[in-house]
């Protein structure tokens, strides 16, 4: 090889590798969107189609149609759907509430506690929270909130331990200068006019992000709802109630109906977390990693 | 408007980490303070303290003859600017401002007129509708100085307030700080790590090591009379030079003897050490580069070799090596040599220099105090 | 073996480095262990003192304390409102009086029954009037073991209630002997709002923590010390009762079956085997993948980085249980996937996704990419764009092609930055029920590890165990919580080791 087309060879060499390597990511970023996407088009075709009810060979169906939907509004669909949203909403606010407080007084009071406190809760975290399930479920039957009163159980039980997750918003809080908060209580504010004048208005993000994991949440919990209203149907969530769907005995009449169940349980919270994506994602790169 | 007084505070951290070791300072009403010394000094924790930022954990503070220890940092009448000025991002420069004062539940027109007055003095009328990520540096010194200016406190604390400013805005805000006193005429605290900062400000200044206070005085007293070695080299630029050395006494004279050279101590200096009855023998000899010159003929005079010749304009520093290798400073007047001169001044040129009396200071080479304190 | 100093390590080649490195662990293991057993002695030895100095402070204040201090000995928050503060000495005041009635009313017998946990079970009576048997309960063990927590967590806020009591005579008699004025009741409340505002963020949240998780861990450790199961529910058929290491010795022995032909050991062995080999690809098949997939979408020149990262962000949207369940039936032995393939005649049998050991484990590990990635990619994208640009730079100047780039700046950075994530995803996936429970509900069944504590398949995980064991025929409650603790045994020692080895906590500052 001579010398002037090994210089030639060595000056092509950047733009032509870049433009094939460019062209296999592109392929590759091809494939894995469409194995990303597969199942959720099938879902959504599978759930309009009429002919079968039961899983076939075929994702385009022969005849068309909502009978699948129907079929869901005559069901306990509406009652799980309903549960399920409520269960959202009210764990959404007060989750919210409680793991801000918790995570802002880590981040920013110096108490004696504070060390021990956190080592405790660590320490807490590592037991399987399916341990507590057997006694939980026996205190709210105790109190009369199981089975068809499970929706405000599942709440109360929800929240009351949603403290132990300050870890991402108290990322956040530590990322907003500590002087702030004393500029303000030189300023006059008391700490709760520092929390509420100061830190509220700029934890917009993590605020957001974390009503939206908490409302997101109750969508999947499927064990300890399926304990709480175990046997009856009108405690059930959407995720207990549609798994009951899929068992056996059900699902040759059911599957096609689970689909069309799946939709409607996704699209809205799909909607929700798209619109709001920017702070989920700010949530998850700021907070998640450090925690 | 009020006068301050620390008695024997002490900052003990929860790790036994003594941050503050027994402050005592009274601080007149009115005056212009300033404590300076390298970083982890305990500096800004004691003004941390003032404010009640920080719990004291030994000791009182008093701000007007009232002890504050348990008073919240709002109750104790002290405006604060911090380093990194600390605005609120969320609110305009007006609301910046006027924070304190809606805490207050003053009427919005007082606000309005304290705002505005505040923001005319400071030059940043035209950006009271700006957020604070809208401004540059100095802008935001400003405002950062405004809202610690409408709380009409009766202390004003300030820490570090210029560090983040680059060099040129430096010098500038520092002379509006001091016309910024002018008009305020209440009680300063202000603590840097700028001696130049502590020198040009202070009407004292409280040099601070290792949590321990090392000299308090006027500019001109730490300048020219430093009570031990640290404050000796912390004050000055470029700083003092150290030379170990022995201090001879004959026929009632003292003499210095750096590098061989026996030069006599005259004038104050001389009769000062006869007066504290100085005992000849080892001792450091500390002279500033601005005091040595080079040495005339005839002169007793310590040979060295020029090592690096740095022009500063209307000085020459000049870094040379005596015979047994110690490194000095020396600092001299670009007009006071000619042209042939300085061109002569290249790395290994062979010279002379010499200092005179007054120059002088000694320091015990143990308890590294100054022989004539 | 030798021990070097700095510098002669840093002239060691780079496998040499290694095994010193590894070697240097162990070195240090009997060091570690010695400061180990030095702090629990000094943390005792403090302890101790600590105790002994309440003590002192209690007697002292006694003795020395004028007669309102002496009063609030017996009654308190007296002191607090013979001293003018009536909110703190009422609340004091109404504390102690709700303990009292409550250990009168019932706190004395649940405390009293807690060490048999009851002795009357249901008994069968004859009713004259109805002239039949009927059952009559008595003791309630469940309720006895759960009120008699209760009462002593009452009981020792109830100590430290008399102790902060104490303290406060104390307290204000040194203020008022210093001339000072105490905090009125309006000082109090304001100050919840102040400088004691972090108490008032703190109440609810801790409360809960403290009823619905505390409380409940401490029940069920204890519950691993009797023998509560189906067949002893504690109440309407058998009581329980303490039955010490009993459980322990049966989890960990390897004598005795659990009805399927194997000791509760092996299956435990079994199982915690995968699990651990479970948590392990899970956790850095995703990171891998997902820190490849950012990298692509971030890489130069590609365009509409967005829509891809939207796509990828959809299946985070979607409810795992939506996706897992519909996935699941996807691959099932009569689902689409076998249909299709078997329609198109590419193959006969269908393939055994779910029903084979080796199949069934691989395709969670799949599918848990598929759910996984998209989380990972979020992550890192983050943290690879915050990698400063300068430092490939500097590295191609240096002439570093593209793969030791990678290696030696885009990972040990990553690695560094994300290594408690990476611990806590490990521990995180070790208890990952939702994909294991929804998708294969631990299938392919395991017989020989199946038996009275409920089937065992290949692909449970502990946390599906004990599931399974809690909702099986017998409901081996007490079986069920020697696994949580062996679990919690598990993540702690794992996490203990990692904390101490993370580059991350020990050198806080390199790469900030």
């Amino acid at each position: 090889m001579s010398k002037n087309e090994n210089t030639l060879k060595r000056h092509m060499g950047l733009k032509a590798a870049n433009r094939i390597s460019n062209f296999f990511v592109y392929l590759l970023l091809i494939i894995i969107s469409v194995v990303w996407l597969i199942p959720f088009i099938f879902i959504v075709l599978q759930s309009f189609r009429v002919e079968s009810t039961y899983q076939v060979g075929y994702v385009i169906p022969q005849q068309w149609g909502f009978d699948n939907y129907l079929k869901l509004w005559n069901s306990d669909f509406k009652v799980w759907y309903l549960n399920t949203f409520i269960i959202a909403l009210a764990s959404a606010v007060l989750i919210t509430v409680i793991q801000l407080c918790m995570s802002y007084t880590l981040s920013r009071f110096r108490f004696k506690m504070r060390g021990p406190l956190m080592r405790f809760m660590l320490i807490l975290g590592m037991f399987p929270g399916m341990l507590t399930m057997i006694i939980l479920y026996r205190v709210l039957s105790d109190l009369g909130l199981t089975q068809a009163n499970a929706v405000p159980g599942l709440i109360l039980v929800g929240v009351a331990s949603s403290g132990m997750g300050y870890y991402v918003s108290k990322g956040f809080f530590d990322t907003i200068p500590k002087s702030l908060d004393e500029a303000a209580r030189v300023d006059g504010a008391t700490r709760f006019q520092v929390l509420y004048k100061i830190i509220l208005p700029l934890a917009k993000p993590i605020v957001i992000y974390t009503i939206l994991t908490a409302f997101m949440g109750p969508w999947g919990d499927y064990v300890f709802a399926r304990y709480v209203a175990f046997g009856t149907s009108s405690g059930y969530n959407v995720a207990v109630g549609m798994y009951s769907w899929l068992t056996n005995d059900q699902i040759a009449r059911m599957y096609t109906t689970f689909c069309a169940g799946g939709v409607i349980v996704a699209i809205p919270v799909t909607i929700l977390f798209l619109c709001l994506q920017k702070y989920y994602v700010e949530g998850v790169t700021g907070g998640a990693v450090k925690g | 408007m009020a006068s301050v007084k620390l008695t024997d505070v002490k900052k003990i951290y929860d790790n036994k980490v003594v941050a503050v070791h027994d402050f005592n300072l009274e601080i007149k009403d009115k005056e212009f303070v300033v404590f300076v010394g390298p970083s982890g000094c305990g500096k800004s924790t004691t003004l941390r303290m003032i404010a009640g930022l920080e719990d004291i954990s030994e000791g009182t503070v008093e701000i007007d003859g009232e002890v504050v220890n348990d008073l919240q940092p709002k109750d104790r009448g002290i405006a604060m600017v911090f380093q990194n000025y600390a605005l609120y991002p969320h609110m305009s420069v007006y609301d910046n401002i006027a924070f304190s004062l809606r805490l207050q539940k003053m009427k919005e027109d007082v606000i309005y007129e304290k705002v505005t007055n505040a923001a005319q003095i400071l030059g940043i009328t035209e950006y009271l509708m700006r957020k604070p990520r809208a401004l540059s540096g100095g802008q935001r010194q400003r405002v950062a100085i405004g809202r610690a200016m409408v709380r009409d406190s009766k202390v004003f604390l300030m820490d570090e307030p210029l560090s983040n400013l680059d060099a040129k805005l430096r010098n500038q805000m520092r002379a509006e700080i001091i016309l910024l006193r002018q008009k305020l005429n209440t009680t300063f605290i202000y603590v840097t790590h700028d001696q130049t900062e502590a020198m040009t400000l202070g009407d004292r200044i409280v040099i601070m090591k290792d949590g321990y206070i090392k000299q308090v005085g006027t500019p001109a007293e730490v300048f020219e009379m430093p009570k031990n070695l640290f404050v000796a080299e912390f004050i000055g630029a470029p700083k003092m030079n150290i030379i170990k050395t022995n201090l001879l006494l004959e026929d009632g004279k003292y003499y210095v003897t750096p590098f061989g050279a026996k030069l006599p101590v005259e004038g104050e200096k001389g009769r000062m050490l006869s007066e504290k009855h100085a005992k000849p023998g080892e001792i450091l000899l500390g002279v500033r580069p601005e005091h040595i010159h080079l040495a005339h003929p005839g002169e007793t005079a310590i040979p060295c070799k020029l090592v690096v010749n740095e022009m500063m304009g209307s000085e020459l520093h000049l870094h040379v090596d005596t015979n047994d290798g110690t490194r000095l400073i020396v600092r001299i007047p670009t007009l006071d040599l000619d042209n042939s001169e300085r061109n002569a001044l290249v790395s290994g040129h062979e010279m002379h220099i010499s200092f005179e009396g007054k120059a002088m200071h000694f320091f015990d080479p143990t308890t590294e105090d100054n022989l004539l304190v | 073996m030798k021990q070097y100093s700095d510098l002669e390590f840093l002239r060691l080649s780079k496998w040499h480095r290694f095994t010193y490195k590894i070697a240097a662990f162990f070195r240090g293991i009997p060091k570690a262990i010695a400061s180990l057993f030095w702090t629990v002695v000094n943390l005792i030895k403090t302890g101790c003192k600590k105790v002994a100095d309440e003590f002192m402070d209690i007697v002292t204040t006694f003795t020395k304390g004028d007669w309102k201090t002496k009063v609030s000995f017996v009654v308190m928050g007296f002191g607090n409102i013979a001293r003018g503060q009536i909110l703190r000495g009422l609340l004091f005041l109404a504390f102690e009086a709700v303990f009292i009635v409550y250990m009168f009313a019932g706190g004395g017998y649940w405390l009293s029954m807690l060490g048999t946990l009851g002795i009357q079970g249901p008994t069968q009576d004859y009713d004259p009037l109805l002239d039949a048997y009927t059952t009559h309960y008595h003791d309630n063990s469940f309720k006895i073991l759960l009120y008699g927590v209760l009462t002593i967590f009452f009981i020792i806020a109830f100590i430290y209630t008399w102790r902060v009591n104490v303290k406060q005579n104390k307290l204000s008699e040194q203020i008022i002997r210093s001339g000072k004025k105490l905090k009125s009741g309006k000082d109090d409340l304001r100050s919840l709002v102040d400088d004691q505002f972090h108490k008032t963020l703190l109440a609810l949240p801790l409360t809960g923590i403290l009823i619905f998780t505390v409380m409940p861990i401490v029940f069920m450790i204890l519950v691993a010390f009797t023998n509560y199961d189906g067949a002893h529910n504690g109440y309407s058929n058998n009581l329980f009762t303490w039955v010490g290491l009993d459980n322990f010795n049966t989890l960990l022995s390897w004598q005795g079956g659990n009805g399927g032909g194997q000791s509760y050991s092996a299956t435990f062995g079994e199982i915690l085997t995968w699990t651990l080999i479970w948590a392990f690809l899970a956790t850095f098949t995703n990171y891998f993948l997902g820190m490849f997939v950012a990298m692509m979408i971030n890489k130069k020149g590609i365009k509409l980085k967005k829509l891809w990262r939207t796509i990828l962000v959809l299946t985070v949207a979607i409810p795992q249980f939506i996706s897992l369940l519909y996935v699941s039936k996807m691959f099932a032995r009569n689902g689409l996937i076998n249909l299709a393939l078997m329609d198109l005649g590419w193959i006969s049998q269908p393939l055994p996704f779910w029903e084979d050991p080796t199949w069934a484990r691989v395709s969670v590990i799949a599918i848990n990419i598929w759910i996984g990635i998209p989380y990972l990619m979020l992550i890192t994208t983050g943290i690879l764009m915050n990698i400063p640009a300068d430092l490939y730079e500097s590295a191609r100047i240096d002439g570093a092609n593209g793969w030791q780039q990678y290696t030696k700046i885009t990972l040990p950075y990553m690695l560094f930055i994300t290594g408690p994530y990476l611990l806590t995803s490990f521990t995180g996936n070790m208890n990952n029920f939702n994909v294991i429970y929804l998708l294969t509900g631990g299938a392919p069944t395991n017989p020989a590890a199946s038996g009275a504590a409920g089937s065992v398949g290949y692909t449970d995980l502990l946390i599906t165990w004990l599931f399974k064991i809690t909702t099986g025929a017998e409901s081996q409650y007490y079986l069920a919580s020697v696994v949580g603790i062996m679990v919690f045994v598990v993540v702690a020692v794992i996490s203990l080791v990692v904390y101490n080895v993370l580059p991350s906590i020990k050198n806080e500052e390199d790469y900030q």
